[in-house]
């Protein structure tokens, strides 16, 4: 009995001293597979600044059936990267999440279409199909549709919307005559299949008044009532953004920094290289990482404006908080 | 086998004929030759249409050496798989992220845990099921009902509500492999232990057995032909459950990562050489169950 | 039974005699117990009453099952009550929680003694199953409502009905996409190629020999990876995924009739050619027939398999419609009671597919041993 008493004392004190060592643990989920969309995070990670920042920061890659809203609701992540239309339908659903910090000030979301199949302008899109990502991501599309006032449902709608894949295999094959695209990514592979620049129309959703604000970092709202916890956040976003900025400085050294954190081994070098030179044009210049309250003030008008498929029913209320990212600064 | 030749001596050529060999050779050699025949089939239309687009003149023979050699083929040549599996398995170190030997142990290490839940809940339930009469009226229909819930569907949902409750890491992979292996085995041992017939039962009374006794030394031996039956079917579907298991934790490593990193990038080659590795790997499984049966029932007495 | 007092009826009134000492959940800022409200009070005594009467008696016929079941349903309703209107979660709700684990002995009495009456009573044996899946869906809706589980992780049964109720349109066409076009298509194209490649290869040994262990090189493929390769080949409407279900459906029914067709024993192949049949009498009057337990074994895996088949395939592109879109999509949109909806009718579809081939089977291969009375 002495003896046990003695070990469960031990072990204590040995816990203890374990836990004023170790470095503040949190966890990541992204949005996406590991690519050099992330790279800010993987920089910051192999770099050291979020050790420096006292953290120990387990990154989670996502993938095409990973809600990230999901994760954080059932405790699988302290941070997820999640487009802002999604996190504010999850928010409306009971899901409270709130916006710490805005990486991407701008979006990098188009439609890319075939000349040859007949599309020119935005109004040739009568009629014809058209790939979208769904799972969250298919809401700024349906807004676009709406406020060029054709109908994507029903019984005869004016455009046939496919569910594309997460490859743009569709309109390779002529299967769609456009899919949803990212600046850095897709748009890429339609090249390397063989297309060239003149045979597509493009249309960026940033130039069509339609886009939405894309990758930024969400926390439940429960996190922000706890004072360790808000400075364990900020440290975060701080180390975070001192690793985007890096990225954006040394794209070539972070797109291999990426490569090797991809435990899959499907990325190529060259993809890598030029996906982070498009990422780097996403980030902002001044204040990186703050929430402008106008891109803010526009997506939420452009999912509120929407006729036929409502996103969000009713105006956020505290979906951001600029807290974080004060603190962050100094 | 049906009707052996009779009567003749069997020639050399009827050996041949006769064996597992040949037979085997020819319809894969007919698949090659239908294969590289479909490969310029599928590819030829990106391929024309590319001509067409950079003005080149072209001879039936450009398309067909162009179609086995795309980078990102609709259909890729055998060839091309071949070279693949030899970059990923030979070339590469097998600790390496983009060896698939790594993948596929990866990939393994979840099959055979999920494989294991699964063949204890199967017995378990069959045991049940043949012996307490409320759980055989009451549990059979659900049994059959729990295979129609498209669990490969809910797979990432499933994981995240494991997340929830602590479980991660290999846990959750293998209980959906799980889920989808212990149905064969549960109908299996059913029927198994179910199997003597109304005769031994009846000698066994006569001994004065115990159920306990009749369980063990007649039930059990009787179902054993019948669960290594099962366990070949619920090997290879665990092996399914692993893979597909992999695709929502983020995708990150085995062979269902693997298939659908392919799948993001239209590498299709990658997809193909994913895909073969999974069938060699599901065939391997079937067949040491398949060594491990003959094992066992030559050990009880060579009843095969 | 007679002479022993019932163990699992002592079990069930012990715990709700005890849980009736803890407190069942928070109300405002103080503990409560089951007399928080006389109804969940007198539901929770009123069965342990029937218990001590059932156990008194200890008689076990029809009558008495259903008695039994009676205190049941007027059990479960007392933690429901509850849950509406306490705070359930956790140490301040112990004694429900008892009581809850109580039920579970209670309904496996129930389920017991309804399966000793069913051997008489037709209609009591379906009674027997349809009561474990309530039982199961209860106590799904218990612990989701009463642990306050987010509805984006698990909703509650009732959130599920809720959403099948608003959406039916949807859910019909979905379920026509997928089960309709794709499934049935690729299904019977499956299963009948399967079929005839069998009798054909079955005249040739040679060819079964080389086909045999293709089959079990591509049953062990597994489907996420033929779906977008599929998708690639065939287009994102349903001709893509009924090529998935052909591939998953052809092997296992090749394999099964081909085992099938050997059935039939020398005895009455010798006896068909006294008759001087051909080889097409001897497959039709006697080879097929003996094979259909093989067959309806293939049909009844292959349903489960082309089900599946068809909703995973949908999820590598599709046109905006589908059961498969609707769980990829809906997910995301955390719509996750819509998610459940639509499993839902998977699963009823799926049950009710399995059951009428069963029913079939029934029907063709009466004359077969399996259906000799279970021992």
């Amino acid at each position: 009995m002495k003896k046990l008493t003695l070990l469960a004392t031990a072990a204590i004190f040995g816990a203890m001293a374990m836990s004023a060592q170790a470095a503040d643990k949190l966890t990541l989920q992204l949005k996406w597979v590991t690519q050099a969309q992330f790279a800010g995070y993987y920089v910051a990670k192999d770099k050291g600044f979020y050790k420096d920042a006292d953290l120990e920061v387990t990154i989670k890659p996502g993938g095409p059936d990973v809600a990230p809203s999901q994760v954080i609701a059932g405790g699988g992540a302290d941070v997820v990267i999640d487009w802002m239309p999604a996190a504010l339908a999850t928010r409306e659903k009971g899901v409270p999440l709130v916006n710490i910090s805005q990486v991407f000030a701008k979006s990098g979301m188009m439609l890319t279409c075939r000349k040859d199949m007949g599309v020119k302008t935005a109004n040739d899109f009568k009629g014809k199909t058209l790939g979208v990502w769904f799972f969250g991501n298919e809401y700024p599309f349906l807004s676009w549709m709406d406020t060029l006032g054709f109908s994507t449902s029903g019984s005869n709608p004016d455009i046939t919307v496919l569910k594309q894949g997460f490859n743009v295999d569709p309109i390779l094959q002529k299967q769609a005559a456009c899919v949803s695209t990212m600046t850095y990514n897709e748009y890429w592979q339609v090249l390397d299949a063989g297309l060239t620049p003149e045979e597509l129309t493009v249309f960026k959703y940033e130039e069509q008044g339609v886009a939405t604000l894309e990758d930024g970092l969400y926390v439940m709202e429960d996190s922000l009532k706890d004072d360790a916890m808000v400075d364990k956040l900020s440290r975060f976003v701080a180390a975070s953004l001192k690793g985007w900025e890096y990225a954006v400085a040394n794209p070539d050294e972070a797109a291999d920094i990426v490569l090797e954190n991809d435990a899959t081994g499907a990325q190529t070098e060259k993809h890598q290289r030029r996906m982070m030179r498009e990422i780097a044009k996403l980030v902002g210049t001044n204040k990186v990482g703050r929430l402008d309250e106008a891109a803010y003030q526009r997506t939420v008008d452009i999912l509120m404006s929407g006729k036929s498929d409502v996103v969000i029913a009713k105006k956020p209320e505290g979906a951001y908080t600029q807290m974080i990212w004060e603190r962050a600064q100094n | 086998m049906t009707d052996q030749q009779t009567g003749t001596k069997p020639s050399h050529w009827g050996r041949l004929y006769n064996g597992q060999i040949l037979p085997v050779v020819t319809v894969i050699l007919a698949i090659i030759v239908i294969w590289y025949a479909g490969a310029v089939y599928m590819n030829s239309e990106r391929l024309i249409d590319g001509y067409e687009r950079s003005k080149t003149d072209w001879e039936f023979s450009d398309l067909v050496e162009d179609s086995w050699s795309m980078e990102r083929p609709i259909l890729p040549a055998p060839q091309q798989i071949i070279e693949e599996l030899d970059n990923t398995i030979i070339d590469k170190k097998i600790t390496s992220k983009r060896s698939l030997v790594f993948h596929a142990w990866i990939t393994l290490s979840s099959t055979l845990l999920g494989f294991a839940f699964g063949t204890l809940l199967g017995i378990v339930l069959a045991v049940g099921i043949v012996h307490v009469k409320t759980l055989d009226r009451s549990l059979m229909p659900w049994v059959i009902a729990s295979q129609t819930i498209p669990i490969l569907a809910i797979a990432p949902m499933i994981i995240v509500v494991l997340g929830h409750l602590g479980l991660t890491g290999l846990v959750p992979k293998a209980i959906i492999s799980m889920y989808l292996c212990f149905f064969p085995i549960t109908i299996g041992m059913v029927k198994g232990l179910r199997s003597p017939d109304i005769l031994q039962l009846d000698l066994m009374k006569t001994y004065s057995a115990s159920n306990n006794d009749v369980f063990w030394k007649l039930r059990i031996p009787a179902s054993i032909p019948y669960l290594f039956t099962s366990l070949k079917v619920a090997v290879a579907i665990s092996l399914v459950g692993a893979i597909v298991a992999e695709l929502p934790t983020g995708a990150v490593q085995g062979l269902g990562a693997r298939l659908l990193a392919g799948s993001y990038y239209g590498q299709t080659i990658q997809i193909w050489s994913a895909l073969v590795v999974a069938s060699v790997l599901g065939m391997v499984l079937v067949w040491a169950v398949g060594i491990a049966e003959k094992l066992t029932l030559r050990r009880m007495g060579g009843q095969s | 039974m007679a002479g022993r007092y019932d163990p699992v009826l002592i079990i069930f009134m012990g715990f709700s005699l005890v849980s009736f000492w803890f407190p069942v959940g928070h109300d405002g800022n103080d503990s409560v117990t089951w007399w928080f409200d006389i109804r969940a009070g007198a539901l929770v005594a009123a069965s342990v009453l029937i218990a001590g009467i059932q156990l008194y008696f200890r008689v076990t016929n029809l009558t008495f099952a259903l008695f039994v079941t009676l205190a049941l349903i007027l059990g479960v309703m007392a933690p429901l009550l509850a849950i509406d209107t306490l705070r359930t979660d956790g140490y301040e709700a112990i004694g429900l929680w008892i009581y809850v684990a109580g039920l579970g002995f209670l309904a496996w009495r129930a389920m017991a003694m309804l399966s000793k009456a069913a051997e008489f009573n037709r209609l009591i044996s379906f009674a027997v199953p349809a009561l474990f899946g309530l039982w199961l869906l209860y106590l799904w809706q218990v612990v989701t409502t009463g642990f306050g589980v987010p509805s984006v992780l698990l909703p509650s049964p009732g959130q599920i009905g809720d959403a099948i109720a608003a959406n039916g349109e949807t859910l019909y066409a979905d379920f026509y996409q997928t089960v309709i076009k794709s499934v049935l298509s690729g299904f019977v194209f499956g299963c009948g190629s399967g079929f005839l490649v069998a009798i054909l290869v079955d005249r040739i040994p040679f060819m079964q020999r080389g086909l045999l262990p293709l089959g079990s090189l591509v049953s062990a493929v597994p489907i996420v990876g033929i779906a977008p390769i599929m998708v690639m080949w065939f287009g994102f409407d349903w001709e893509s995924k009924a090529a998935v279900i052909v591939v998953m459906t052809f092997f296992p029914m090749l394999i099964n009739t081909l085992a099938g067709l050997q059935a039939t024993g020398k005895i009455e192949k010798d006896l068909m050619r006294s008759y001087a049949a051909g080889y097409w009498q001897t497959l039709f009057f006697v080879r097929l027939p003996n094979a259909l337990p093989f067959i309806f074994n293939a049909l009844k895996i292959n349903s489960t398999l082309a089900m599946i088949g068809a909703i995973v395939a949908e999820f590598f592109g599709t046109p905006i419609v589908g059961m498969g879109f609707r769980i990829s999509t809906e997910v995301g949109r955390m719509n996750v009671d819509i998610v459940w909806a639509t499993i839902a009718v998977a699963a009823v579809v799926g049950s009710v597919f399995y059951g009428l081939l069963a029913l079939f089977e029934k029907r063709l291969t009466f004359w077969h041993a399996s259906y000799r009375r279970a021992r």
